[in-house]
């Protein structure tokens, strides 16, 4: 058996001259250091990324990249074929390991420097790769094309039409007409299977050659200056000096790592389950709360929290700044230092970016801001608001359910989180300021003066009034002694 | 590869258990999606249960009682209600008051079948008979309002007060604005089947009372609504209460009442 298979191996060998070629690459020199659990990263990201391609390939076996059929083919998956739960899960899983790791990987060039002379084409190439996997993640969300996927979809479009000049006709481009619709599907899943992954295969396989022509980045140390004069020979020299061979010496924690990352995807496929298809696209369907997801929380978070002026603003222009920033970098800072410990300003930055992303992340999680579209019929008025009250306050009850402010306004810890709990808003607001309040709006509460009649005002306002604890009196109005009381109708 | 044969093959059919094992087990691994998970269309829930929690338990109350309008879990009123009114009700809701419309033909999100599912479901979990027979909600008699001050004073008096106007255990049902958001029929309905929720006697009064007749019912019905400001119409601006005059809304009244107009 063991002699079949060798003799079939040397066969093939002699005519393909695979060890010729393969074995001055596995074993190639390089420096000791980069032996090290801090070099996985990329690795790592790779194997993820065949992951997808085998996964993604079982569920394009499957999958129905039509308007109509894709949510139910998925739902078959889920819940009809055997196991096929799982494999959307690993797929699915592994999209989020492969952006987080690829993300892990980057600071970690990052702060050592590897993108420094001569590797900057290795980092362009790299950013590119990063904008792809991200444009995979976008994509592939929408392949679900359940609420989450549409609602995506609908910020990217938004935030595409806004470009100036070529907008709307990028977005015919992109989802096959002016507004989501049957072609739009197709057009995606056009671009998550072919085009991207194929950008992707020949940029992974650009940055490699890369790697291995201009070698591993040597661990870098504070005072070892890169210089365009010196710095190959110094990197020869000390590869002779002191190397070990790719394969095995470094290439072993490379192996372990991606291993252990396979399963890590595996346990979480299988604890956690699929994502989605969360519900029927349905543009009518108003009261879910979709979400993106993860990698796209923070910019959810942001829309959610800017002011609308600068929404625009920051749509066009961070992500070209950040993107030429990223290009930039290696021909302006190319040379001099390396080490994340000489260069202070760096490590700061990516503190700051990291801290960003994990607040607005936290904050697309939590997401107080976005309105609770069932809170106005599901969530009673708490009864101890209710007892002892007037039927007129009762009325006003009805009327803060049925004008939905409990959707942006929780009482008792329920209802949305958009405004500030009204549990004690008594305390702080006096009768006219509730009146101005609620008829005027102001900040982010719509005004509501067109939409209530006088006696609905009256009876909002009255019940409001109620909304103090026992042991606590409202707030009164100094320049008026009678304020708080109703004025004789 | 010195192994003893017996113990590969052990290996192997240990392997082959624990593969098979695996795959066996994937149906009980928590990341499995669950049928009852599975999420359908708003226009799909049939369970009475959910119906009632996302669409009526934020003004109609958890349980269907003590919520903010009139509670529906309340025997009284189911007897004294028709299946039809009810369903009415549910599905155009109640114009001018804060109760909206559910059917989809009038911009709600529920369906003929699934309103027909909740009036059943409150029959069926609230309902059950009440003796003697509650006058009917929606019996339309024409009531006199002199004689209903009478029957006011007499049965009502002693916790909203002499004139209606607030007592000592219940507020005014006599306010003007309350007046204008609540129906004919949400006074006839709080008459008859009381708010045993909050503590208000229904039809039979406090205990030791005659139960009030259907004209009674009317009269003291019609006493309340005669106290209501008359309705609400653009061209009519001095009917709006002073009460209003600072209030910018004031000028631009949005909800004209029809369903008290004699
Ligand atoms: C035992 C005291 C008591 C008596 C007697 C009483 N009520 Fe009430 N009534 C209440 C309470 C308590 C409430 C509920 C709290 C509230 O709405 O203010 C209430 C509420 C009401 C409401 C408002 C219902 C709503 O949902 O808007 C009306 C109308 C009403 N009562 C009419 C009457 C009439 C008519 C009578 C006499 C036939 C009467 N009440 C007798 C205590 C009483
Ligand atoms: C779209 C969400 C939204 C809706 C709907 C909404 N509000 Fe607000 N509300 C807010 C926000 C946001 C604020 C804070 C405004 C600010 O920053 O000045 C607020 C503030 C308030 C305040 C002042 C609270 C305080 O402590 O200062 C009151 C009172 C209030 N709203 C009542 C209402 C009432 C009554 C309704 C229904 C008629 C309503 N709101 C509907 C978002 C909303
Ligand atoms: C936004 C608040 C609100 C919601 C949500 C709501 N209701 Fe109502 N409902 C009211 C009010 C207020 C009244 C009393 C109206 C009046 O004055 O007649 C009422 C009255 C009713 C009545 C008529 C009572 C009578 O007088 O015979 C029925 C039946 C009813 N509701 C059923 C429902 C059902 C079923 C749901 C859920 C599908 C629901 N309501 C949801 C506010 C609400």
């Amino acid at each position: 058996m063991k002699s079949l298979f060798s003799s079939i191996g040397s066969w093939l060998d002699e005519r393909l001259g695979l060890s010729e070629t393969l074995a001055p690459v596995m074993g190639h020199q390089v420096p000791r250091d980069t032996a090290s659990w801090w070099y996985v990263f990329g690795s790592a990201t790779l194997v993820l990324f065949a992951l997808q391609v085998v996964t993604g390939i079982c569920l394009a076996l499957v999958y129905a990249p039509a308007a109509n059929e894709a949510w139910a083919s998925l739902e078959w998956l889920n819940y009809q074929q055997p196991l096929g739960w799982f494999l959307r899960a690993l797929h699915g899983w592994g999209s989020n390991f492969m952006v987080g790791m690829m993300t892990v990987h980057m600071i970690q060039v990052f702060l050592f420097g590897a993108w420094k002379y001569p590797r900057e084409l290795t980092w362009l190439v790299g950013v590119f790769l990063f904008l792809c996997t991200l444009g995979m993640a976008f994509t592939g969300q929408i392949m679900r094309f359940d609420q989450d996927a549409y609602w995506g979809l609908g910020i990217g479009v938004s935030m595409l039409a806004r470009t100036p000049l070529v907008g709307p006709y990028l977005v015919k481009l992109l989802v096959g007409g002016p507004i989501i619709g049957a072609e739009t599907l197709s057009r995606f899943f056009a671009l998550h299977v072919f085009v991207v992954p194929g950008l992707l295969i020949g940029l992974v396989v650009v940055h490699l050659v890369l790697v291995l022509r201009l070698g591993i980045n040597e661990w870098p140390m504070p005072g070892r200056l890169v210089d365009r004069e010196t710095y190959r020979e110094k990197y020869e020299e000390l590869v002779q000096a002191d190397g070990v061979p790719f394969f095995p010496d470094a290439a072993k924690r490379d192996i372990v790592f991606a291993g252990v990352t396979i399963l890590a995807v595996i346990a979480c496929a299988a604890i956690f389950g699929p994502m989605g298809p969360n519900g029927v696209p349905d543009p009518t369907l108003i009261r879910t709360v979709p979400r993106p997801d993860f990698f796209f929380l923070s910019l959810f978070a942001a829309f959610a929290l800017l002011p609308p002026w600068m929404e625009t603003v920051l749509i066009l222009t961070a992500p070209v700044v950040g993107i030429v920033a990223l290009l930039a970098m290696p021909f302006l800072f190319g040379l001099g230092e390396k080490s994340w410990k000489a260069r202070p300003m760096s490590v700061l930055l990516v503190v700051l970016a990291l801290v960003i992303l994990v607040t607005l992340t936290r904050l697309g999680i939590t997401s107080p801001w976005s309105p609770d579209m069932d809170a106005w019929s599901a969530d009673p008025t708490p009864v101890r608001f209710l007892e002892g009250r007037t039927p007129l306050e009762m009325r006003g009850a009805s009327v803060l359910q049925a004008k939905q402010c409990r959707n942006c306004h929780s009482l008792g810890g329920e209802g949305g989180e958009r405004g500030p709990a009204l549990d004690d808003v008594a305390t702080r607001l006096t009768r006219d300021q509730l009146i101005r309040q609620v008829i005027q709006g102001g900040g982010n509460m719509p005004a509501y003066g067109r939409n209530l009649s006088p006696a609905e005002v009256t009876a909002l306002v009255s019940f409001l009034e109620t909304l103090h604890p026992a042991n606590q009196p409202p707030a009164r109005d100094a320049s008026r002694p009678a304020a708080g009381a109703r004025p004789p109708a | 590869m010195t192994s003893r044969p017996g113990s590969s093959l052990l290996a192997r059919t240990l392997a082959a258990a624990i593969a098979c094992a695996a795959i066996a087990g994937c149906d009980s691994l928590p990341g499995k999606p669950r049928e009852a998970d599975r999420p359908i269309r708003p226009s799909e829930v049939t369970d009475f249960a959910a119906l009632w929690g996302t669409n009526c338990a934020g003004c109609h109350g958890a349980d269907g009682d003590r919520g903010s309008s009139t509670p529906l879990a309340n025997p009284v009123y189911l007897a004294s209600a028709t299946d039809a009114a009810i369903r009415g009700a549910t599905a155009d809701g109640i114009p001018g008051t804060s109760m909206p419309a559910f059917a989809t033909s009038r911009g709600g999100l529920l369906t003929d079948q699934q309103i027909d599912l909740l009036v059943q479901g409150m029959r069926s979990r609230w309902g059950k008979p009440v003796s003697p027979t509650p006058p009917g909600i929606d019996d339309a008699t024409a009531g006199d309002p002199g004689r209903g001050a009478a029957v006011f004073a007499a049965r009502c008096a002693s916790c909203h007060g002499q004139d209606g106007a607030g007592g000592p255990k219940a507020g005014s049902v006599v306010d003007p604005d309350y007046l204008q958001l609540v129906s004919d029929r949400a006074l006839r309905a709080a008459t008859i089947a009381g708010r045993p929720d909050f503590g208000m006697p229904d039809w039979r009064g406090e205990s030791g009372r005659e139960p009030l007749d259907a004209g009674q019912v009317a009269d003291v019905v019609a006493w309340m609504a005669s106290k209501r400001p008359a309705p609400i119409v653009a061209t009519a601006p001095a009917a709006v209460a002073p009460a209003h005059a600072a209030n910018p809304a004031a000028a631009q009244p949005t909800t004209t009442r029809n369903d008290h107009v004699p």
